[in-house]
């Protein structure tokens, strides 16, 4: 059997196997512990699974999605946190997208000091949620924190996450753009790099002012870049929860879907070997919310490609 | 979200961004003044919101706790390193740096290492099937989440709540492997060839000569993996359950557990942890970009 194609430029007969026994531990890891787990969500989301080793696991059918859809005042809060996530979702991917794309506009242009700039709004995603999380918890201090300060000035008052449950919400949402909007504006940059000056310098001979060599040369020029922080945005966010982890907690009212896979697979707040975690039940959860994210995305590329079309043909 | 995006960063790029001021008359060049000033107005007011947080951060890490309760937002009376002390000491800081130094560097290490093995036949469409292996590599990244059986796999492997364990869930990357592959693609088919007419074997050949061609590319997917271990909070809470196998991102909520109140030795605990990171990713930011720039130069 022959495993190298004709291309294949080394030593011949039973010396072309390298290639493949070079490629066989990452490749088998990668079967291993993305790919084979990945798949075999589907097939635990019909089980009893639990978070104990050794115990009988239960083929259940659709009893799972049932439950997570259809039953009692649990399936209602699934249901809330499946608008949640949308809502989520939705303020951050348009407020980070915008943003984002502000911040690069303005680091564009020949301004002193756009590389600090750059690095200072960029230095969040360095940090990783934990680091991101405490920071604003300590910010937000209630009763005499830098921002509550400011609040009284105007005669606001806030008890900001361990507020209302939509005011936590808010301020999560805050936070998340807060660490995110570094990678919008780096990759709106990134795309504003490669378009030509001298597409600039014939509008402006034609006497197009500021708003429209936005409009005319950068807007539709950027396309790649666009779409691919509108899609990295949407996905990002509708997967994202773990500043919920950090900021506030498991706190009814305010849970997104990734946050209820995990508190159900592993506990609210920190993982163990339980027999009260429903692992079947959470990879039910899962695909409900990768078929979200996939309903979504497939939707999101749609409008994209059409974009593209549009103004790249 | 994390960083691992294969864009390259704009910030190496040494073009010139497009010149606010051509020739102007003095009309257009007030207008121009004041578009920046506006500019400025803007990009301070973001600042704030950056530096803002930090600062409450560093000046909440130097006062002791009655000053903090009278008084969280101000200036700190004396800067003191007390907190400092008290943090390391209480918050198992370096064994939590220690353990995350190790799973870090051992993880991305085999990562990196079995990730070029598989990109270089790949990419020189060496293997048969090599386009539907890469093609697995792509789709990953629109699978569902591997959470669960994950989980199970480890659990009944043994390997929960162990070192072993957890370094397994790190060894692969599949943003990194396209990175790698697109990086080889750019490299001459012709040195392939002439190193096989010179009877150079293949492994001779992926160690010594394609892997020091590779350095950027590999530098690259080094420095972003190893930020994603380092950074993750989730599976650390998840897979360890004893606390001197936690990482720091562990380290750090569970210190929070036990002294949320005590916001001026948390904040010194932050502060400790946080500043390697800073200090680091000034030097990497420039690197991370000249790997990918100069990937897609030579392209």
């Amino acid at each position: 059997m022959k495993i190298v194609t004709r291309d294949y430029l080394f030593a011949r007969g039973w010396r072309s196997a390298a290639p493949i026994l070079l490629l066989l531990p990452g490749f088998g890891l990668y079967l291993l512990i993305a790919v084979g787990p990945s798949l075999a969500t589907a097939v635990y989301s019909f089980t009893d699974a639990t978070g104990i080793r050794g115990i009988a696991i239960n083929w259940l059918g659709f009893e799972n999605y049932d439950e997570f859809l259809f039953r009692g005042a649990a399936s209602r809060d699934n249901i809330a946190a499946l608008w949640r996530t949308l809502v989520f979702s939705f303020f951050v991917t348009t407020i980070q997208f915008g943003l984002g794309l502000v911040l690069a506009v303005l680091l564009n242009s020949r301004l002193r000091g756009r590389t600090i700039f750059r690095t200072i709004f960029f230095m969040p995603v360095i940090l990783g949620v934990a680091i991101q999380g405490l920071i604003w918890k300590l910010f937000l201090l209630p009763g005499g924190g830098p921002v509550a300060e400011i609040f009284s000035w105007i005669g606001w008052s806030s008890e900001f996450l361990g507020g209302q449950p939509r005011q936590a919400f808010a301020w999560v949402i805050v936070v998340q753009i807060w660490a995110n909007v570094g990678i919008t504006m780096v990759i709106f940059l990134a795309g504003m790099q490669t378009i030509p000056e001298s597409l600039y310098e014939a509008a402006r001979i034609d006497g197009a002012n500021g708003w429209q060599l936005f409009r005319n040369v950068t807007w539709p020029l950027l396309t790649p870049a666009v779409n691919t922080n509108f899609l990295l945005n949407i996905v990002g966010s509708l997967q994202a929860w773990q500043l919920f982890l950090v900021l506030i907690g498991y706190r009814p009212g305010t849970q997104v879907l990734g946050y209820l896979v995990f508190a159900e697979g592993f506990g609210q707040t920190s993982g163990s070997v339980s027999s009260a975690f429903r692992q079947g039940y959470a990879a039910a959860a899962s695909i409900a919310l990768f078929m979200l994210v996939l309903v979504i995305a497939l939707a999101a590329n749609a409008f994209v490609s059409h974009r593209e079309k549009k103004y790249l043909s | 979200m994390t960083v691992l995006n294969p864009t390259p960063d704009a910030a190496g790029a040494s073009v010139e961004p497009p010149s606010d001021e051509p020739q102007m008359d003095r009309s257009g060049r007030t207008a121009a003044r004041r578009r920046k000033l506006f500019s400025y107005a803007i990009l301070l007011a973001f600042t704030a919101l950056y530096v803002g947080p930090m600062l409450m951060l560093v000046l909440t890490a130097f006062k002791s706790l009655p000053e903090f309760f009278k008084n969280p937002t101000g200036w700190p009376e004396s800067f003191g390193f007390g907190n400092f002390v008290e943090a390391w000491e209480k918050a198992n800081i370096a064994r939590y740096l220690v353990n995350s130094v190790l799973y870090t560097a051992v993880a991305t290490a085999i990562c990196v290492f079995t990730s070029v093995l598989v990109a270089f036949p790949i990419a020189r469409g060496y293997l048969k099937g090599a386009k539907y292996i890469l093609l697995l590599y792509v789709v990953a990244l629109f699978l569902p989440p591997a959470l669960i059986p994950q989980f199970q796999l480890i659990l009944n492997l043994g390997l929960f709540n162990t070192r072993t364990g957890f370094i397994l869930l790190f060894l692969v990357n599949p943003i990194g492997l396209i990175i790698l592959v697109n990086y080889i693609k750019s490299i001459p088919r012709e040195l392939d060839e002439s190193a096989a007419v010179d009877g150079c074997g293949y492994y001779r050949f992926v160690f010594k000569i394609v892997m020091p061609l590779i350095r950027p590319a590999i530098a690259t997917v080094t420095v972003l993996h190893a930020i994603g271990i380092w950074n993750e909070l989730v599976l650390p809470t998840i897979y360890l359950t004893s606390e001197n196998l936690y990482p720091v991102t562990r380290g750090l909520i569970v210190f929070e557990g036990l002294y949320g109140s005590n916001w001026p030795a948390l904040a010194a605990a932050v502060l400790i942890l946080m500043t390697p990171m800073l200090v680091l990713f000034l030097f990497l930011q420039r690197y991370i970009i000249s790997g990918l720039t100069a990937g897609a130069v030579k392209g």
